[in-house]
């Protein structure tokens, strides 16, 4: 779908010559010229107009009626006029009508000087009501969700949020009931609108009629600041714009990016700065001491975490994770490299990814950008969840699907969000993401495929429909991989990208979802076993990957650990490995804003981590581009900025000192990244830049030599057994779990079952069962799900308690908790039983010799 | 003073018998278009100067020219939504004739390349929807709809799909939402329907009677049958008379008659002792005219220039026993009641005219009011979505300003006597 190129036109416009590109709508245009024309129900971002509320009618010459300038092309020599006598009375007309029922409750509504209908009123309304009947009424305001309140009698029934509800994220939940004037907005059956996208509609409400919850009454519109900022909870980095009162964040907007989120949030994002404010976030330094952890002053905590890293010394390894920023990772790496002597740091889960291929991988040839996923011919969905990886693609996607006809392909392991919107999705077995990705390799290039599609678990005639679909749909073609499509074999994707040719492909190419925010630019500063800054040689050679790093913490060749805003125990697989590992370690140091498990037993020292709107430094977006992290707010408690207690550590330390400002040390990154040479702070400005794109850039040769594959053994079938596959939902998160707001969708676990597998193992939907692997155990309910292939259980990781990362699989067995209570209560009663005789036998043996 | 088409033989026995309807005559037409070219049966219906009778009177050969020519999938949909107040030709024509309507529905589907055809009827018609489902089975068995109908290369498949009780339905572009299976709401246009219609595909959407008049004109041939009527107008229509007269019901005439010779000639007129007050000459859409308009010739242009229109072709007759103030009320409360919401004039401006109505009724407006009334209704004219806020303000502005007078008697006499009259 190649992206339109308009050609420019000139139209007049209240006596204005304004040049616009052509088959621009009117309302859009009039603003090149600096005319508003006023608008309720348009909204572009919702796709084609609707014409529904007659707000914006105008006069067109050469046209007998007014017509409607939000589904007005604009064409060469059209001649408009907003304000002329015909188009002024039906503006007020549509003013007055839109009056007549709504309750006028301006003084105690939410959106009261922030309002649509409050601006046009005043600007294009006559000023006057001639209405003197009764309004219409409702119950008011209602729970339309545990997070929006509805006003019905507000409504101006402009059909925006029932229009993106159908259209954007496609959940259809939202409808307008009954019709004319009685028409409303809600549910079927007043169920409530819960989604992970619901909170968008608060946005699009042009009047108080939907309001968000958390926010009712917290701030009025004079009350506040408005903060630009960046949403960290997930690789999207949506920009964000912060509602502030009083140094506190109470309500976050979308900012329209282009290029990187839409226009939209996820609930998540929208939401979760909640967990800023709350008791349970650590706020000050603590120190574990007789076992226990204890708050202390940042010197206490600073000289505690000092002495342990000198001791630590080339024994010391790091990991970043969260939220945290380049600069942050850069000093992470002078301290481990410089200071330390250590190169052990990584920033993803699993075994370490060669330097070559992480260089492959960064090749600006092959990079693909967000908006790729909208115009491309294809997209292929290759290992992860968009709607729980990186939300707010899920709507890019399905915006690409709907309206440009991109064609939706899928191979993943567990049944997709977008399955109903694909052209074709399959399906291999858990963690067989490279082996997927070689036997498409193959299937393209014509060569046998068995062994590779042996390994993935997947049938031929599947992957050839599928390669024929790619082949077929057209040469720009986005891969959407998740990074753990990396585990096993790295060379698979960079086979497949080349089996496609994406590296000569403008419109397509590779788009990695890490598993946190910043795992690209983390990686990208240095925050990764074999590559220094910039993907260039480290410093240091030798490092270990994540899970090397965990067998030797475990083994004691280790010593510390320092942890940036991640914990292995909960964020890592393995946990028991992991439980080992920090248990083994002498030093635990750890950044954090909330005590999960790991932390909770085994972190020595913890500093409080900041949230986004705290923090300033940069991060880089899965694409390419570095966006620029700003203060929004003040520090919470003692928070400190983390760069500089990074900068503390390493001076106490005696290493080389860390410029003295972040802005600086933005620019030493920007020095020590090859290929972010050309950018600036004020160059980021607000939209940040794509590296990728940049003319400096390409310091990364396009020498790289493929290997023969490595593919693991294909997973068997085990009797009475399944496979277990893991994901992490988009709600698994402390932030979730810490906003009141957000709190009831805390997931718990839960085992995804085929009716099939179900039906075999006699379980039935939402039965408590205890999933084992042979040696550990956790517990969940059964979820039965039409698409959920057979033969594989799929289990939530990253939750608190029983998460999946227990588990080591491949295989598992699941009971109910009411049969393996049983069998423990046999076991006990057969126990008691046989100790029972023995004491009689005791007790007679006894007589007898009593005897 | 009648003249039978489409009438000749509605009141045969059994005429709904696909053997009956084949004796006399019955999808001969359908065989011809199979060996015609789509460009020639497309220039019968030009010729034949037929306009919709559904109710906006387009061109019913220039519509089916617009449909672009090649592969995509084209529709054919049938308006059997018959809501208009004091509409109820197509009940007759479907209950009696349905196998006419479907050789004009694949005579339609020939002249737009068309293969996938639909009728959508109003819930109501319960009983003409059995027969035409029956019909329907009938024309399937006999090859004259489905696969390569009678050997030929032409296909047309045909589904009768039943609405469930909205006038908003009957709008063209509702009426496909509808059908897709969503809330019926009026779509913007354009796109129109001929370029971007049902399912996305271009669509051809003909009323009941415009469709079953197609095998006349294929019969005749275009030219002959436009030498009925008068210029603009050709052809017959069939006109459903109600209200005060003493022989409501459908009649068949030659466009161009004038309306008297309808009214008084073939209904009979008021009764005994009673005169004709105020008539809607094309459904409760049209504005209203008095016995003044007696004599316009009942056709498209000539009652446009009368300031009404011929829309569906009903004609109501109020006589003078009837209060101004009923006609209205009951009128502006059927639109309140249908209009769909979407758009603000016509959601807001029904809900508001029956309410001051209402007002006016219970005695506790001014003159003032009906001022107020009045500007409303010009506030809704040409500024919805689709027309029907222009349905209600039109008949409503037409009564204001014709019996305004009557009005404002009303009000005097209600706030003397302090209660509604
Ligand atoms: C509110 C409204 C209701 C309508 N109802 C009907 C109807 O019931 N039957 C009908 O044939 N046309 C109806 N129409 C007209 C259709 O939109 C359309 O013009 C017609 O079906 C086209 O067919 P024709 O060209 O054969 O007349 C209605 C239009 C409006 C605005
Ligand atoms: S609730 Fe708001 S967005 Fe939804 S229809 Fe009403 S005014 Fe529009
Ligand atoms: S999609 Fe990700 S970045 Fe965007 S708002 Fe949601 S959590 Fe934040
Ligand atoms: S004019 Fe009335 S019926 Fe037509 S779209 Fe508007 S609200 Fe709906
Ligand atoms: S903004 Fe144009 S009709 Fe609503």
């Amino acid at each position: 779908m190649p992206r339109p190129q308009p050609s420019e036109i000139t139209f007049s416009i209240d006596g204005r010559e304004v040049k616009a590109p052509e088959d621009m709508m009117l309302a859009d245009a009039a603003k090149l010229g600096d005319i508003e024309i006023p608008v309720f129900c348009y909204e572009p971002k919702l796709g084609p107009p609707v014409g529904a509320c007659r707000m914006c009618l105008v006069e067109i010459e050469g046209m007998p009626k007014l017509q409607t300038a939000c589904s007005t092309a604009v064409k060469d020599g059209m001649v408009v006029h907003t304000r002329s006598e015909r188009a002024r009375v039906a503006q007020e007309a549509v003013v007055e009508f839109l009056l007549i029922n709504h309750p006028l409750d301006c003084p105690v509504c939410d959106k009261g000087g922030e309002c649509p209908l409050q601006d046009i009123t005043f600007g294009w309304g006559g000023g006057k009501s001639r209405f003197i009947e009764p309004k219409r009424h409702f119950r008011k305001p209602l729970e339309l969700s545990p997070l929006i309140a509805i006003d019905r009698e507000r409504c101006i029934l402009c059909y925006r949020c029932v229009r993106y509800s159908q259209e954007i994220p496609e959940d259809y939940q939202l409808v307008l009931l009954e019709r004319g004037a009685e028409s409303f907005v809600g549910t079927f059956d007043g169920h409530p609108y819960v989604a992970p996208f619901s909170g968008n509609i608060v946005e699009l409400c042009p009047v108080g009629a939907l309001t968000s919850r958390p926010y009712r009454f917290r701030a009025r519109p004079w009350e506040i600041e408005d903060a630009g900022s960046i949403c960290t909870l997930c690789p999207a980095q949506c920009n964000t714009r912060l509602t502030v009162r009083d140094e506190r964040v109470l309500r976050v907007l979308d900012r329209n990016h282009p290029e990187v989120d839409d226009g939209w949030l996820c609930d998540k994002g929208r939401f979760a700065y909640q967990a800023m404010h709350v008791d349970e976030r650590i706020t000050s330094p603590m120190i574990r001491d007789g076992g226990v952890l204890r708050e202390v002053g940042w010197d206490r905590a600073l000289a505690e975490a000092v002495g342990a890293l000198r001791r630590g010394g080339s024994a010391t390894a790091a990991l970043a994770g969260g939220g945290a920023t380049n600069e942050e990772g850069l000093l992470l790496g002078r301290l481990l490299r410089e200071v330390l002597g250590s190169s052990h740091l990584d920033s993803r889960d699993g075994e370490a990814v060669s330097l070559p291929h992480w260089r492959a991988l960064a090749n600006p040839k092959l990079a693909a950008r967000v908006s790729d996923l909208e115009f491309a011919h294809a997209v292929l969905v290759l290992d992860c969840e968009p709607l729980d990886d990186m939300p707010i693609l899920d709507l890019r996607l399905r915006k690409g699907a709907r309206r440009n006809g991109v064609k939706l392909l899928i191979a993943t392991e567990r049944a997709s969000a977008l399955d109903s919107r694909a052209d074709a999705a399959i399906r291999f077995a858990p963690g067989r993401g490279a082996e997927l990705a070689w036997a498409l390799a193959a299937a393209l290039r014509g060569e046998p495929v068995d062994a590779a599609a042996q390994a993935a678990g997947i049938a031929t005639d599947d992957l050839h429909a599928l390669a024929d679909a790619l082949r077929d749909a057209g040469r720009e073609i986005v891969i959407l991989y998740g990074e753990r499509v990396l585990d096993g074999d790295p060379g698979a994707l960079l086979a497949l990208a080349d089996a496609l040719g994406l590296a000569e492909q403008d419109g397509g190419g590779l788009l990695g979802v890490p598993a946190v925010a910043n795992g690209r630019g983390l990686r990208e500063a240095g925050v990764t076993p074999n590559a220094g800054p910039g993907l260039g040689l480290p410093a240091l050679a030798g490092g270990h990957g994540a899970r090397e790093i965990a067998r030797r913490l475990a083994s004691g060749e280790l010593t510390a650990l320092y942890l940036l805003q991640v914990d292995p125990v909960l964020h890592y697989s393995d946990a028991e490995l992991w439980e080992r590992a920090l248990a083994r370690a002498t030093t635990v140091v750890a950044h954090a804003s909330f005590l999960t498990p790991g932390l909770r037993e085994h972190a020595t020292v913890i500093f409080p981590a900041e949230t986004s709107p705290e923090k300033e430094g940069t991060i880089t977006h899965p694409d390419g581009r570095v966006q620029r992290l700003r203060v929004a707010a003040a520090h919470a408690g003692d928070v400190r900025a983390e760069w500089r207690v990074l900068a503390e550590i390493i001076e106490r330390l005696g290493g080389a000192p860390t410029p003295p400002t972040a802005r600086a040390l933005s620019e030493a990154l920007f020095e020590d990244v090859p290929f972010y040479g050309g950018l600036t702070l004020d160059g980021l400005a607000g939209r940040g830049l794509r590296w990728p794109e940049l003319q400096v850039s390409n310091t990364l040769s396009d020498a790289y030599e493929e290997a023969e594959p490595k593919l693991r053994k294909p997973l068997r079938a085990a009797k009475g057994k399944l496979l277990v596959g893991t994901y992490r939902s988009i709600w698994a998160a402390p932030e979730v779990a810490a906003s009141p707001a957000l709190a009831f969708l805390t997931p718990r676990q839960r085992v995804e079952l085929a009716a099939a597998d179900a039906e075999a193992l006699e379980l039935r939907h939402d039965e408590a069962v205890v999933i084992s692997d042979g040696e550990r155990e956790v517990r969940a309910r059964v979820v039965l799900r039409a698409a959920a292939p057979a033969g594989t259980a799929f289990l939530e990781r990253e939750l608190e308690e029983d998460g999946a990362n227990v588990l080591r699989g491949p295989h598992v067995t699941i009971r109910t908790v009411a049969s393996v209570e049983a069998e423990a209560a046999a076991l006990i009663a057969a126990e008691e039983a046989r100790a029972a005789a023995e004491t009689e036998t005791l007790a007679q043996a006894e007589a007898e010799q009593v005897t | 003073m009648t003249q039978a088409l489409l009438f000749k033989d509605i009141d045969e026995p059994n005429l709904a018998d696909i053997a009956v309807y084949e004796r006399r005559g019955g999808y001969e037409q359908l065989r011809k278009v199979l060996s015609m070219s789509q460009d020639a049966v497309l220039s019968e219906l030009d010729a034949s100067g037929l306009r919709g009778r559904g109710g906006a009177g387009f061109p019913a050969g220039r519509k089916a020219s617009f449909l672009p020519k090649g592969d995509m999938d084209k529709y054919l949909v049938c308006n059997a939504d018959e809501s208009e107040p004091g509409t109820f030709k197509d009940r007759e024509l479907m209950q009696k004739c349905p196998h006419a309507l479907i050789e004009g529905i694949v005579i339609a589907a020939r002249a737009g390349g068309i293969n996938r055809a639909f009728i959508y009827i109003r819930g109501e018609y319960e009983e003409q929807a059995q027969i035409l489902d029956r019909a329907i089975a009938q024309a399937y068995d006999a090859g004259y709809l489905g696969e390569r109908i009678l050997g030929s290369d032409v296909s047309v498949s045909l589904v009768l799909h039943r609405g469930a009780g909205a006038y908003i339905c009957g709008e063209e572009t509702g009426l496909l939402d509808s059908l897709e299976g969503k809330r019926g709401n009026p779509r913007l246009k354009p796109p129109f329907p001929a370029i971007e219609g049902l399912y996305g595909g271009p669509t051809l959407i003909n009323n009941v009677e415009t469709l079953m008049t197609m095998p006349q004109i294929l019969r005749m041939g275009g030219n002959k049958y436009a030498e009925l009527g008068v210029s603009g107008s050709s052809g017959t229509k069939i006109v459903s008379v109600s209200g005060h007269v003493q022989r409501p019901g459908n009649y068949e005439i030659e466009l161009g008659i004038p309306s008297r010779e309808i009214i008084y000639g073939l209904a009979g007129g008021p009764p005994p002792g009673r005169s004709v007050k105020l008539w809607f000459p094309g459904g409760s859409s049209a504005p209203v005219l008095t016995a003044e308009d007696l004599d316009v010739p009942y056709d498209f242009d000539s009652l446009a220039k009368a300031g009404s229109m011929l829309g569906s072709g009903a004609i109501i007759v109020v006589d003078d026993s009837t209060p101004v103030l009923d006609v209205a009320l009951k009128t502006a409360r059927f639109y309140r009641h249908e209009s769909c919401g979407k758009c603000t004039p016509c959601r807001e401006g029904t809900n508001w005219t029956v309410k001051m109505l209402e007002r006016i009724e219970a005695g506790e407006a001014t003159p003032m009011d009906l001022d107020i009334m009045a500007s409303v209704q010009e506030q809704i004219i040409g500024n919805c979505l689709c027309v029907l806020g222009d349905a209600m303000a039109m008949p409503i502005g037409s009564m204001i300003a014709k019996f305004r007078g009557e009005f404002e008697k009303h009000m005097q006499r209600a706030q003397l006597t302090g209660a509604s009259a």
